[in-house]
């Protein structure tokens, strides 16, 4: 993840939001936001791993999984295979939007939390800060795509203002483990939805 | 003034009747109950909170109560807490008072009640309680969410050490719950079926990002929900140590501590402790923003004495320390600066610096330390401002380090941080002569003299050395004096002298001069004193040596060897009363033999070898075995020889020899011993002590045996390396006999060959003499003297050796020679009377060697012819015939044949009867015409054989006059018959 070619890739699958959008193609947008969410989807286990191993047991017990914990403020990953695969592009994508929205806020706030109670341990605030703003790279080409295809955008709101601040360390360590474990799990239904498109838009 | 006086006192009356008033209601509602008992809870502190008010109270008057409280939990009969609360009491007021549970708040429902009794001494009546207030019930529970499973208390910090105690509350009682500290489980005790309570004794701490302790809740194996705490412990704190406060300048005090450790946690739950500088002279206090020192700034000159107070404080816990001092004993000077070294020669100098100025009229002690050559001097001394300090006593050419530090000379706190500086001080001439010694090497007409010695320790050298100058005097004879100046590095020179007395003075120089000199003489006489060598043994520290002192004055001895391998020279100086020494260097080796030799220095400085020693500072065994050549072998002993095996270069004194042999029989021979050798093996041992006896016979050998033998010489270390056995076989004793008898006679035949080849002429002589020539004969003269002239001797090379002529003569000899069997036939036809005997055995043209005797008596009608002539010899006989004539059988048959033939052709009437007698012709001494063919024999010397003629024929009797001439011409000795 730190080697200067993936930042390289990293910055060129960015280069949209920099760009005029108006200037690709949908099939292009698209295959470079398929591309960039192939390339966060084999960092997420990463991330996620990184995470538990520094919040204590149980969290660092090998195998952990704690599939109830849930955030309301967050919505989740998993859905109906056939509904999800009803759904027409624009709600589609309108979802997964709405999720990366949540998520780059949930991911600040983790990292936040983490640098309090681990303020000695850099390469995970690290992979959480890279997270985010992986996920607002993603954002951005989603919105190229929305704009491309005359999607209508989706409006943005506050997803944290539902977020408890008073929540005690054991909750925060909980709430980072969904958002990281459900960054994972949005990454890869990105990466399902994005290649619906692709074979869509073929270049 | 009037209305004031009027006011006054109606202000006083009714303050006296309010006053009656009060203490009448007092005595009438006493005891006052607490109303309006409000509880609230804080569940970061886990802790009730109550407030209360006491109605009745008189106005404007203070009280003093005490207040009973009662704390139940879960039931109001199950009372957890009983205590008193003193306080004094003001009319209307709410009092507050906090109650911190060990339990959780919200994991059980609390009951407060409370009661109170007057305790004031304005009020000396007896005094009882109140009644309780009703129950005042608190329960949390209501406020928890939806969630299956709560566990409390949140983000609990403690220290380290503390007792605590956690709860969860579970909605659900068909769900099983788990609880686990650190990935252990925990057991606690149910308050009532929804909540569980679990008491952690002394908690340890983790780590300071805290401690999980988790709850899971499950149905069956199934996973309803995860719930947890993190707690907090933190380490205790320490009190601060070791802490002090100094002034450099009397502006700041400058406090140190040593902080121990850090409370410190995670998620801000506790920042590290802090610490605060209080002085209680002045009131002043100062939060120190470091951890272990503190900047206080002196603001009033006149202060002299602080008393301060250092506190650290975190979350849970405050300690303090506390020191007095006077400033002026607080003292603790900068560092002097300017060191400077002035007047730098070759043994002193001056050292200078200054200090910092403090107040007026201080007086600073200051150390001085100098370090130079591995020693280090220390000097005090009292200075005002500017310091000074004579540096004496110093080596020259040596760089030394100076270096001062101050105090305070009246009230000694601390020294100053040290100021240094280096210097190095001026080179001497050397102060000492250097060592010499000098080996001597006696030629003829010279002396070559190697000079050596060693350079001069940097105490006497007192400089570099940049040349040694070797002055060489002849003492016998008046000449100028030889210098030589050798440059520094060099440790030796050689000298050539001739035979005279000279004397050689060494000095070592540097840039500023010469050292006392060193001086050696050399005698004429070169040193060919024969000195016995002796014997020593070394041991681990070196060699021991001792010798008898020299007669007449001796300055002292010096005893001299070589270092192996290097072989450099190595001597030692021993003083004049002293007769023993030990050698010791780590640079003798063990195996290796050194040569010691111990020379007395007369007082004219003149060397005499005194004696010798050689050893080994340790011995170890021989590195190899010799080299063991096998003679003299014989069937019963053979001889063992080593010659060449020198006893000398070896890594130990050989002291003699084992031989070691082994054989197939048990028995060992005469003088062997039984040995076992590393291998396990068994065989025969013979010492031999003296290492010049290199040779061994082994005798009482078995013959046709097999031995085997190995030789190995020993040190007092042990033997030789194991080496193969040699095989040896003995001989059989008969083979050895043979040739006993064999060799002898070998020789005498060669003997006997070699005498006879040198006596080959006496042999021939004695043996087989040569035939006299009858010429020479002495017989000749008297036959010609007696006989006729015209007898003739045969000449043997007129002879036809081939055939014999018989002739029948009545007187005298004639000699006929025969022709072959060819001249023969051609001589048929002139009819000669002859019988034709012998075919020639050879085909030589010439004349053979045979007598030819005319016999009558056989021939009678031949005879009467009177015809006696010689017949021409055909040189080539008929092959056919050759190949017979090798053995008289042949001949006679040949002859037979002939004279069958000759007869046949004869006729009858004229030969009635011949009769042939042959006598062969001497041929020995006549080489040139010795038979080619020795096989035949030597048909002319030999009889012919009679050939009998047929019966018919008359036989005439022979006459005696020619029996008589073929007698005489006959040799008796080589007559065969």
């Amino acid at each position: 993840m730190s080697c200067p070619l993936a930042h390289l890739c990293l910055l060129t699958l960015l280069l949209p939001l920099l760009s005029s959008a108006a200037s690709i193609s949908p099939a292009e947008s698209i295959s470079q936001a398929y591309s960039l969410a192939l390339y966060m989807q084999k960092n997420t286990s990463m991330l996620l791993q990184t995470y538990l191993q520094y919040q204590g047991s149980p969290f660092s017990d090998p195998g952990f999984s704690a599939p109830e914990l849930q955030l309301s403020s967050l919505p989740p990953a998993t859905a109906f295979f056939k509904t999800w695969r009803t759904l027409d592009d624009g709600e589609r994508l309108s979802l997964a939007q709405g999720a990366f929205l949540a998520l780059t806020q949930h991911l600040q706030l983790v990292r936040d939390d983490q640098s309090d109670l681990n303020p000695g341990s850099p390469i995970l605030l690290a992979q959480l800060g890279t997270a985010r703003l992986r996920a607002q790279g993603l954002l951005g080409n989603m919105a190229t795509i929305m704009t491309a295809l005359g999607l209508p955008m989706l409006p943005e709101e506050d997803t944290l203002g539902l977020v408890a601040f008073g929540a005690s360390a054991f909750e925060r360590k909980c709430r980072g483990y969904v958002v990281t474990r459900e960054y994972g799990h949005w990454t890869d239904r990105a990466v399902r939805d994005l290649a619906l498109l692709k074979a869509k838009y073929p270049a | 003034m009037a209305l004031f006086v009027v006011f006054q006192t109606t202000f006083f009356l009714t303050l006296l009747s309010l006053r009656t008033y009060q203490s009448e209601v007092l005595a009438e509602r006493l005891p006052l109950t607490p109303v309006s008992l409000k509880v609230s809870t804080n569940s970061i502190h886990q802790s009730l909170h109550l407030q209360w008010t006491v109605h009745n109270l008189p106005y404007h008057q203070e009280l003093k109560m005490v207040f009973q409280i009662q704390i139940s939990r879960i039931e109001t009969s199950n009372v957890v807490w009983v205590g008193n609360y003193s306080t004094t009491v003001k009319w209307n007021q709410v009092l507050h008072w906090s109650w911190e549970s060990e339990l959780p708040l919200e994991c059980a429902t609390h009951f407060v009640r409370i009661k109170s009794v007057m305790d004031d001494a304005s009020f000396p009546e007896p005094n009882f309680w109140s009644n309780w207030s009703s129950w005042e019930e608190v329960s949390v529970q209501y406020s928890l969410g939806r969630d299956i499973l709560f566990v409390f208390p949140k983000d609990k910090l403690v220290e380290e050490g503390s007792n605590v105690t956690i709860c969860y509350v579970s909605r659900n009682i068909q769900n099983n719950v788990s609880c686990y500290l650190e990935g252990k489980q925990i057991h606690g005790e149910q308050l009532d079926p929804h909540v569980t309570a679990f008491n952690l004794n002394s908690v340890p701490f983790i780590r300071n990002r805290g401690t999980n302790i988790y709850c899971e809740a499950s149905q069956g194996n199934v996973s309803k929900g995860i719930e947890g705490i993190v707690l907090f412990v933190s380490k205790v704190l320490e009190e601060p140590k070791d802490f002090s406060c100094e002034t450099q300048d009397f502006k700041t005090l400058h406090c140190t501590w040593d902080p121990g450790t850090d409370t410190a946690l995670g998620w801000s739950k506790q920042p590290s402790q802090s610490y605060t500088l209080f002085e209680s002279f002045s009131g002043e206090k100062k939060l120190c923003t470091h951890k272990n020192w503190c900047n206080w700034q002196i603001t009033q000159d006149s202060q002299e004495m602080y008393n301060f107070t250092l506190i650290a404080e975190n979350y849970l816990r405050k300690r303090s320390v506390n020191i007095l001092f006077n400033l002026t004993h607080r003292v603790y000077l900068m560092n002097p600066f300017s060191v400077n070294f002035e007047n730098v020669n070759a043994t002193n100098a001056i050292m200078t610096w200054k200090v910092h100025s403090m107040r007026n009229n201080f007086t600073y002690l200051c150390q001085i330390e100098l370090h130079g050559e591995g020693k280090m001097m220390q000097y005090d001394v009292s200075i005002k401002v500017n310091g000074e300090y004579f540096l004496s006593e110093l080596e020259p050419a040596t760089e030394y380090m100076a270096r001062v530090r101050c105090a305070d000379a009246s009230n000694f706190w601390k020294w100053s941080e040290w100021s240094g500086q280096n210097f190095t001080t001026l080179e001497a001439a050397p102060s000492e002569a250097p060592d010499v010694w000098r080996s001597v090497n006696s030629e003829p007409g010279n002396h070559t003299v190697t000079l050596f010695w060693k350079p001069l320790s940097k105490l006497h050298a007192n400089g570099k050395i940049l040349f040694y100058n070797v002055v060489v005097e002849n003492l016998d004879k008046p000449s100028r004096s030889e210098l030589r100046s050798i440059p520094a590095p060099a440790n030796s020179t050689k000298l050539i002298l001739d035979r005279c007395s000279y004397q050689i003075c060494v000095t070592a120089n540097n840039s500023v001069g010469a050292s006392p000199a060193s001086i050696i003489v050399i005698s004429a006489d070169p040193e060919n004193k024969e000195v016995e060598e002796e014997r020593i043994a070394g041991t681990d520290g070196g060699f021991s040596l001792s010798w008898k002192p020299q007669p007449g004055d001796v300055i002292g001895y010096v005893v001299d060897w070589c270092d192996h391998p290097q072989d450099v020279l190595q001597w030692k100086n021993v003083g004049p009363n002293t007769t023993s020494t030990v050698i010791s260097t780590d640079a003798f080796r063990p195996g290796v033999r050194y040569d010691f030799r111990i020379y007395g220095l007369s007082t004219k400085r003149i060397a005499c070898l005194l004696e010798k020693k050689t050893g080994y500072s340790q011995e170890l065994a021989p590195s190899d075995n010799p080299h063991v050549l096998v003679d003299m072998l014989t069937s019963h002993s053979f001889t063992l020889s080593w010659k060449d095996y020198s006893t000398e270069s070896q890594p130990g004194f050989i002291q003699g020899y084992h031989v070691y042999l082994k054989s197939k029989a048990r028995q060992c021979h005469p003088r062997f011993q039984k040995a076992i050798l590393s291998d396990g093996s068994e065989c025969c041992k013979y010492k031999i002590d003296n290492p010049e006896e290199k040779a061994l016979i082994v005798d009482n050998l078995k013959p046709e045996s097999s031995y085997e033998f190995f030789v190995t010489p020993f040190t007092s270390a042990g033997e030789g390396p194991n080496a193969t056995f040699t095989k040896v076989t003995t001989p059989d004793e008969h083979s050895s006999m043979l040739i006993h008898i064999l060799l002898p006679m070998v020789f005498c035949v060669l003997l006997i060959m070699i005498v006879c080849y040198l006596k080959s002429q006496w042999i021939k002589e004695t043996c087989y003499p040569d035939i006299p020539d009858p010429y020479k004969s002495s017989i000749l003269s008297l036959i010609k003297f007696k006989e006729n002239p015209h007898l003739t001797i045969m000449n043997v090379s007129d002879c036809i050796p081939d055939a014999i002529e018989v002739v029948s003569k009545p007187e005298g000899t004639k000699i006929q020679i025969l022709g072959t069997r060819k001249s023969l036939t051609e001589t048929e036809l002139t009819k000669p009377n002859y019988l034709y005997l012998l075919p020639t055995e050879k085909n030589h043209s010439g004349p053979g060697p045979c007598i030819c005797f005319e016999n009558f008596t056989y021939n009678q009608a031949a005879s009467d012819s009177g015809f006696c002539g010689h017949v021409p010899v055909s040189p080539k006989a008929p092959p056919s015939m050759l190949g017979l004539m090798t053995s008289p059988e042949n001949v006679l048959k040949a002859l037979e044949k002939n004279y069958m033939n000759s007869l046949g052709e004869v006729p009858a009437g004229e030969t009635s009867l011949n009769y042939v007698s042959q006598l062969a012709s001497p041929m020995s001494g006549d080489k040139d015409s010795l038979p080619t063919n020795p096989v035949e024999p030597p048909h002319c010397s030999e009889y012919k054989m009679q050939i009998a003629v047929p019966l018919r024929l008359a036989l005439p009797r022979p006459t005696e006059n020619s029996s008589l001439s073929s007698i005489t011409l006959l040799d008796p000795g080589e007559h065969y018959r």
